[in-house]
């Protein structure tokens, strides 16, 4: 299986903070990738510095074999990013905000995202001012989904959400990966790395240890964060 | 970059007419009073044509308020000067900083768009604003001097909100430049900046020492008494603004495009 995430030697400082030190990662084809760690811990900086929000200090990224500078617009066509807040226009309507997206896209979506709204019961018709942070985070999943991306990119994507669209959520995913897609999932939840994901990785305070499985018990779970703290 | 750019002229559809009609129905207001104040203004034109620098600073040793002309020149230059002005950095000081502000820059930000086309899209967006600001007002303007049954010098006129189109356009910039800056958005700051550019033409004009560097100023270009009583344009001025433009303009793309973005 080829590398759909290719990290090395990443390395990014906010001034004399640190943000993240010489990760590196590979994320295959067709994984479900667990990533986990406490808050702070450097998770979302290394999200935010694959898509470009951030202006990585040293190392490389590649993502789908492409290089995540010079190749920004190109990678960008084929991921799904969901942040953890989800937030859009206020005074926009979900139905112009999804259409938005796709139009960016240059991309007819409408089937998808009926499919996708229809599973994950989205209003369409409210504004999003309107709606609370779960409802958001629906509105999100279908910006991220609606054009079948290669990868997806998840940051904490069922907090807010009730049980019944997160399990509508997860079977998306798998739908989506069993047709060909990578998901990298960020997550604070041990029950979904456990029962979705097929690999993952820890990051602690700014530096990522690969697991040997995503099958880990409360304890070993809790000693990640419990660790943290003493430090 | 032309659904962003439609977006974008979608939000500000509404803070864009409030503005034209304010502006422009005050202007509209000012030159209907001319009628009703004629009379008076016919006394007090001799008066404050001798106030020394306070005269040359509002225009009126050089054109007589009692006439349509300089009436114009004083009171509705006054009110398109100030309330172009701040729209122009209302509008210019948040156009980048919102998506940050707002945390709709991670949405925005992941779709497969560069953020040179952002800003670009962004600011063609405040660029449209300000013709569209322009057009309006100076329509209602010529509206009301149609009222009066009266006439406007058609160049004057046109120089007139051109120049103040310019001075936009340089107001705008700054505030672009300032909005690329950081995730936060300062409408105090871009208000503020309006404000000391048009006291700084103001207060120039009444200190003797200050008029050699007026031209630093974008309002020096665009003062209504110099144009409709004939002046030259300062050439140094004019330059000075569009550097000032393209500056403003170059270091929000530099800027924008090299820092983080805040979540």
């Amino acid at each position: 299986m080829a590398n759909v995430i290719e990290i090395r030697n990443l390395t990014k400082s906010y001034g004399k903070n640190r943000g993240v030190i010489d990760v590196s990662l590979d994320v295959k084809e067709g994984d479900i990738f667990g990533f986990i760690g406490p808050n702070g811990a450097g998770k979302s900086t290394t999200i935010r510095s694959m898509l470009g929000f951030l202006k990585f200090n040293t190392g490389s990224i590649k993502i789908l074999g492409m290089d995540s500078v010079k190749d920004h617009e190109k990678i960008l066509e084929n991921v799904g990013y969901m942040p953890s807040e989800a937030w859009f226009y206020g005074s926009m309507k979900v139905t112009d905000v999804i259409k938005y997206a796709a139009d960016v896209r240059g991309l007819d979506c409408t089937g998808e995202a009926e499919k996708i709204c229809e599973r994950l019961k989205v209003n369409r018709d409210k504004r999003i001012k309107e709606l609370s942070l779960g409802n958001r985070k629906k509105v999100s999943i279908v910006c991220a989904m609606q054009h079948r991306p290669k990868l997806f990119i998840f940051d904490e994507p069922t907090s807010g959400l009730d049980p019944l669209v997160q399990r509508s959520f997860f079977e998306l995913i798998n739908e989506y990966v069993d047709a060909g897609a990578t998901c990298l999932l960020s997550t604070h939840v041990l029950s979904e790395v456990n029962k979705y994901c097929r690999s993952a990785a820890i990051m602690r305070e700014g530096r990522l240890t690969m697991l040997d499985t995503p099958n880990i018990d409360d304890d070993t779970f809790l000693s990640f964060y419990e660790d943290e703290e003493e430090a | 970059m032309r659904t962003i750019f439609t977006k974008e002229m979608k939000l500000n559809i509404k803070s864009l007419l409030i503005w034209s009609l304010a502006v422009g129905g005050l202007g509209l207001i000012c030159v209907l009073m001319y009628r009703s104040m004629e009379g008076d203004v016919k006394e007090m034109a001799d008066a404050f044509s001798n106030m020394g620098a306070f005269s040359d600073a509002f225009g009126m040793s050089t054109l007589s308020i009692a006439t349509l002309k300089g009436f114009f020149a004083t009171e509705v230059g006054t009110v398109h000067g100030l309330g172009s002005g701040m729209f122009a950095a209302l509008i210019a000081i948040g156009i980048l900083s919102k998506e940050e502000e707002g945390h709709t820059g991670e949405f925005l930000f992941s779709l497969p768009v560069s953020r040179t086309k952002v800003i670009a899209a962004k600011g063609l967006s405040v660029l449209i604003a300000l013709i569209v600001f322009t057009v309006i007002c100076g329509v209602l303007y010529l509206i009301g001097v149609k009222m009066l049954g009266e006439t406007i010098p058609g160049d004057e006129f046109m120089r007139f909100m051109a120049s103040q189109f310019l001075m936009n356009l340089e107001v705008a910039s700054i505030c672009f430049a300032i909005s690329s800056l950081s995730g936060k958005n300062r409408i105090g700051l871009g208000i503020g900046t309006a404000m000391v550019l048009y006291f700084y033409d103001v207060v120039g004009r009444v200190v003797p020492d200050l008029k050699d560097y007026l031209f630093f100023g974008p309002y020096s270009y665009a003062n209504a008494s110099e144009i409709f009583s004939g002046a030259e344009a300062d050439a140094k001025a004019l330059a000075v603004g569009v550097i000032v433009i393209f500056a403003g303009i170059a270091g929000a793309f530099w800027q924008y495009n090299r820092r983080d973005l805040a979540g």
